[in-house]
């Protein structure tokens, strides 16, 4: 049996077609998805997403959301969803300096939630890149 | 200035009692205008003379400009309609993810009918603080598009204000940016900016701010201003209550009326006998059921939670296509009126331009037949 991945972000189709084997963050930690997987729901965390064509293996960062597996068919719904090879590693290295300044920087109940977040999409994107090399 | 003459000559004309050749220096005087403007004996006439000729000049530098500026609106006209075509495209690569995620949040929806929710998305609190969301463009010369929504939100801002709750405003767009930075006694929590064509990457920075001021109780309620886009002619400014989120998966107005997400309407720009028109489609997603034996990985809850900052996302992104397909449309039928009215203006200018040109004509000829006669 074949495995049919579809990644959506609002935009467009990051990725649809067939896959070997998927590992997904999820928010209760990772889970590995091989052919005919039992139906479930998932919730996607901020985290990177593995994917298994053949023998490669292939990296993307995804920005927190939902995944629904069923039938041979995963379906991720997330708010973004970057390949790890098409991220600027040094933006992507500068952009989690700047999270983590923001971070230390931030007061308030609100500033930290802001900060929190921004700083685990930045980590997302340089884990992204290291996975792949 | 020759009607100020001719009004001379018309006073003149009873007061009889003057001496003659005043009157008659005075009668002929319209038809002496070039001659007379050499001569510096009298300048008075002189200084009224010369207009005349720089009013054909200047008839013409207004008819030129006249042209051009035809030729600008013209050129706006046709670059909007070219962007509405994007923006609709934008809004079709953009229905798969709707459309899945409608259906996973009815599904959801449906299994947690009978618990008790408790999502902080959807936590109904007693409102205190209101913020604003107001959709705006980022350019003029669109009629009364960026207005309107403006007026809109001040309108609100009353409201909230009569009935005595606090606001804060999150402005998005160029024009309304610099609305409110001219009105320092707006509170403003954040500017940001739009651009040419929304992306999820806007909107997600949005829905941020959005929730994190939602969740830190900063607010306890959010609408988002925006201009509904209805047809090339006509689009709406509306308010439409963000936070708290219905957990049903609906957006509701002000006044209560709940429009189901589940029917995805999206516009269509086509052209139909040579003009172009633009169809609003009314789709109705299927929601497939889930297959029973569906598994939650975590709580329900939780699965919600995951999904309500998506569906935010999608509502924000979903205004801000609309509000700039408000804009285009704005904008396209803004230039084609002022291309109508600068061709109207060329014309009037050209009949007034040949009036003058054949009186001048007219008049230089009477001279010389004057003189000529004067001759003999």
């Amino acid at each position: 049996m074949t495995l049919n991945l579809c990644v959506l972000t609002p935009n467009r189709i990051v990725w649809d077609s067939e896959v070997k084997e998927i590992i997904l963050s999820t928010n209760s930690g990772q889970i590995g998805v091989l052919p005919n997987h039992a139906p479930i729901a998932t919730a996607v965390d901020i985290g990177i997403l593995r994917i298994r064509l053949n023998d490669q293996w292939l990296t993307m960062a995804l920005m927190g959301g939902f995944a629904r597996i069923g039938n041979n068919e995963i379906t991720i719904l997330v708010n973004d969803a970057e390949r790890g090879s098409d991220i600027d590693p040094q933006e992507a290295q500068q952009a989690l300096e700047i999270a983590e300044a923001n971070l230390r920087k931030a007061e308030g109940k609100r500033q930290t939630i802001e900060a929190n977040l921004a700083l685990r999409r930045a980590r997302t994107r340089v884990e992204a890149i290291n996975a792949i090399s | 200035m020759s009607c100020s003459n001719l009004t001379m000559w018309v006073s003149s004309k009873p007061s009889l009692s003057d001496s003659s050749s005043l009157s008659f220096r005075s009668f002929i005087s319209p038809f002496q205008l070039p001659s007379q403007s050499s001569t510096p004996g009298n300048p008075s006439r002189s200084s009224s003379v010369t207009p005349v000729h720089c009013g054909l000049r200047e008839l013409r530098d207004r008819i030129d400009s006249v042209k051009n500026t035809q030729k600008i609106t013209e050129a706006m006209k046709l670059v909007a309609a070219a962007k509405v075509r994007r923006a609709q495209e934008a809004v079709v690569n953009g229905r798969p993810f709707s459309e899945s995620l409608v259906e996973v949040l009815y599904n959801i929806n449906e299994q947690l009918q009978t618990e008790d929710i408790d999502a902080p998305l959807t936590n109904v609190r007693p409102v205190k603080k209101v913020a604003l969301v107001v959709v705006t463009g980022d350019r003029g010369l669109c009629g009364g598009f960026n207005n309107a929504i403006i007026k809109k939100a001040e309108a609100r801002i009353a409201e909230l204000k009569q009935l005595g709750l606090d606001y804060t405003i999150i402005s998005v767009g160029k024009k309304g940016n610099s609305y409110f930075i001219r009105r320092p006694y707006i509170p403003v929590d954040r500017f940001l900016d739009g651009s040419s064509l929304p992306t999820a990457k806007e909107a997600q920075a949005i829905a941020d701010d959005v929730f994190s001021l939602f969740v830190s109780e900063e607010v306890d309620k959010v609408e988002l201003l925006y201009t509904k886009f209805v047809s090339l002619v006509k689009s709406d400014p509306v308010i439409h209550t963000l936070l708290p989120l219905s957990p049903k998966g609906e957006i509701c107005d002000v006044n209560g009326v709940c429009v189901d997400a589940a029917e995805d309407e999206f516009f269509r720009l086509t052209t139909r006998e040579g003009k172009l028109t633009v169809e609003r489609e009314v789709m109705r997603t299927q929601t497939a059921d889930f297959s029973p034996i569906l598994q939650f990985e975590q709580d329900p809850v939780q699965i919600l939670d995951a999904l309500l900052p998506l569906y935010l996302n999608s509502q924000v992104l979903r205004a801000l296509q609309e509000s700039l397909a408000s804009e285009l449309a704005a904008r396209m039928s803004a230039m084609s009126n002022a291309t109508d009215n600068a061709q109207e203006l060329k014309k009037t200018l050209s009949i007034v331009y040949n009036r003058q040109r054949q009186a001048k004509i007219t008049g230089e000829i009477l001279e010389i037949v004057a003189g000529a006669n004067a001759l003999v």
